[in-house]
């Protein structure tokens, strides 16, 4: 949905032709107030203005405020209430329980998928090139997969009665789970999302860091090959210090898909999760929508993007040094 | 002391390809599993024991989606609102990347700062104030109101995407055709418009697969007749049980254009990823 979701958030490769000093000296030499620039960028303004900035304004208004179903409909200026909601969100046992079970959430899930993605990326790198192109197809399909579509792909696997999940664990002999439903016990439904998450990241986070080992120059492996380090040493010492930057920024990245975790949580329990289910997001989404506390989701939407910042604080600064190359 | 390398590496190399294999295997699974219920009858879609093949396959299921309530609407109105979300983004989004590309002026940077800033907004945060906001414009269940909120959704990277294609082209070529007499208009629309061609098109479909992949925003906005495939396939599920086959030849039919576009375009994603980032 964000740009940062997109395959391709980072720009194509600077030109080889970016400007160089003299342009540069030429070009100031020549400056005078410029019209052109700022009316091209007024649409983009205009839009990004009434769309994003002034509903960010307006929810910030909003959790100050007590919005009824009744001021939504009368358009009359609900009351203020300071800082109620925030008080009334902060000192509510359950929604620290969700920051936790979210943060808990992330943690896992970033982990095991930083972990795979790198094994996978490194497999890539050592199978025979046929075994190469199956696995690169293979994660091309399950990336292209809508998020909503791959959660009802999962909900039907994992279904009680008719699920192929159950089927192949009964198949073992001496376990019976038949009609076993995953969803009653929080644990096993967080492993469900866990796996649906991770099967659906590793496909982004595999192939761009086998594209970022494709970037180990090669004499500094066999230099370490002949010196006779073992691939542990190789990878410890020279893959992973040059892949550094990159594993930084789709730490990030998955960070803050995985904080975010919606889609999933909402299709996987028919889009009324129970407590144990609930996270940031669809908390906020549940409190505004499903009970018409406009005010108390707006606070807890704030409170969220607080929560993000600093972690997006790092990313925009990697970006804006990718911006100031060129 | 080559022979045994080669050997240890020759087992490694088979060892890594089964691995391999079992990995494209359980990846792959869950997409086979969604063809497989896809062309099943309802009679071995809901057997207690799973049947691996589609022992008689059947195209009912498509059938069956198809005529379902609002699925042909729903497809109609996500194709409206995705084309005209991404045609709006790419020409409002070009101009700007122009502005960033090609001039140096005051203000540029926090041009960059607000369009690299605001793609870190959480969505779903805004969707309270997005929702009383087109409510009181009129704008819910209406196409133009979800259309003009995935045009916003899509700019920012739009813009930024687009930037790094016409920085891409040289400036040289520009000044050749000033010098040449060319007016700035007739430069931008000689030159740069026709270099970055392929840039826009990538740019477009990576849009299309943001939006048409959208759904929380229109699910909450949008009645079931105004409404996507994607939150076709979220009120099917909950509103009338759960029909399985029809649900999976649904899911096929809403993934079909994102993964046609996503595999038209697999070659350019390595490359967009890493670039600069591994080198920054």
């Amino acid at each position: 949905m964000h740009a940062v979701d997109s395959p391709a958030t980072a720009p194509p490769a600077p030109a080889p032709s970016a400007p160089s000093t003299p342009d540069r000296h030429r070009a100031r030499r020549r400056r005078r107030p410029q019209w052109t620039p700022l009316i091209l960028a007024i649409p983009t303004l205009v839009l990004l203005a009434g769309l994003l900035a002034y509903p960010l304004g307006r929810m910030l208004v909003l959790s100050f405020q007590d919005m009824q179903l009744r001021h939504l409909f009368s358009g009359a200026t609900p009351p203020w209430v300071g800082f109620d909601n925030y008080k009334d969100i902060l000192t509510d046992g359950v929604f620290w329980s969700v920051v936790a079970r979210t943060a808990i959430f992330t943690v896992v899930s970033v982990t095991i998928s930083i972990v795979l993605g790198l094994g996978v990326a490194l497999l890539m790198q050592r199978v025979s090139s046929g075994v190469r192109i199956a696995m690169v197809i293979t994660m091309m399909f399950v990336w292209a997969i809508p998020q909503l579509v791959s959660a009802q792909i999962f909900k039907w696997m994992v279904d009680a009665d008719f699920g192929v999940l159950n089927y192949m664990i009964d198949q073992i002999p001496g376990v019976d789970f038949a009609n076993h439903s995953w969803f009653a016990d929080p644990t096993q439904g967080w492993i469900v999302i866990t796996t649906l998450v991770v099967w659906a990241g590793i496909p982004f986070l595999a192939i761009t860091l086998h594209a970022g080992l494709t970037q180990v120059p090669q004499d500094l492996r066999e230099a370490a090959l002949v010196d006779g380090a073992s691939s542990w040493q190789t990878l410890r010492n020279i893959i992973l210090p040059v892949l550094r930057p990159l594993i930084v920024i789709v730490t990030t990245l998955s960070v803050i898909w995985n904080f975010g975790l919606f889609t999933q949580v909402w299709a996987l329990r028919d889009s009324k999760p129970e407590q144990e289910y609930q996270t940031l997001a669809t908390y906020a989404f549940t409190q505004a929508f499903g009970r018409n506390e406009y005010s108390l989701g707006s606070a807890i939407s704030v409170i969220t993007v607080i929560l993000m910042l600093g972690v997006m604080a790092f990313y925009v600064k990697q970006m804006f040094q990718i911006g100031e190359v060129d | 002391m080559s022979t045994p390398r080669s050997q240890r590496s020759r087992a490694g190399t088979v060892a890594a390809n089964t691995v391999g294999v079992l990995f494209v295997i359980v990846m792959a699974f869950p997409v086979y599993w969604v063809l497989n219920t896809a062309f099943k009858p309802a009679s071995e879609v809901l057997s207690f024991t799973p049947s691996f093949w589609p022992e008689n396959p059947t195209l009912d299921n498509f059938r069956s989606a198809i005529k379902a309530p609002f699925f042909l609407v729903d497809l109609r109105n996500g194709l409206i609102i995705t084309t005209t979300a991404v045609a709006g983004a790419i020409v409002v989004g070009f101009l700007a990347a122009l502005a960033i590309a090609r001039f140096r002026f005051y203000g540029r940077r926090a041009l960059i700062m607000v369009v690299l800033g605001v793609q870190l907004v959480p969505l779903l945060a805004l969707l309270i104030p997005l929702y009383l906001m087109l409510n009181r414009a009129n704008l819910t269940n209406s196409l133009v109101g979800v259309s003009i909120t995935y045009l916003v959704l899509i700019l920012p990277y739009t813009v930024w995407t687009l930037r790094g294609f016409i920085a891409a082209v040289p400036r040289e070529l520009d000044e050749a055709a000033l010098v040449d007499g060319c007016s700035r208009w007739q430069t931008f629309y000689r030159i740069i418009l026709p270099l970055t061609g392929p840039g826009l098109v990538a740019t477009s479909i990576y849009g299309f697969i943001q939006a048409w992949n959208e759904f929380i925003i229109i699910n909450t906005l949008n009645n079931p007749e105004t409404q996507n495939l994607m939150a076709w396939l979220l009120q099917n599920q909950t509103n009338r049980g759960t029909a399985w086959g029809p649900l999976m030849a649904g899911a096929l039919i809403t993934s079909l254009p994102v993964v046609v576009f996503f595999l038209a375009i697999q070659r350019n994603i390595a490359v967009g990823l890493t670039a600069g980032a591994v080198k920054g």
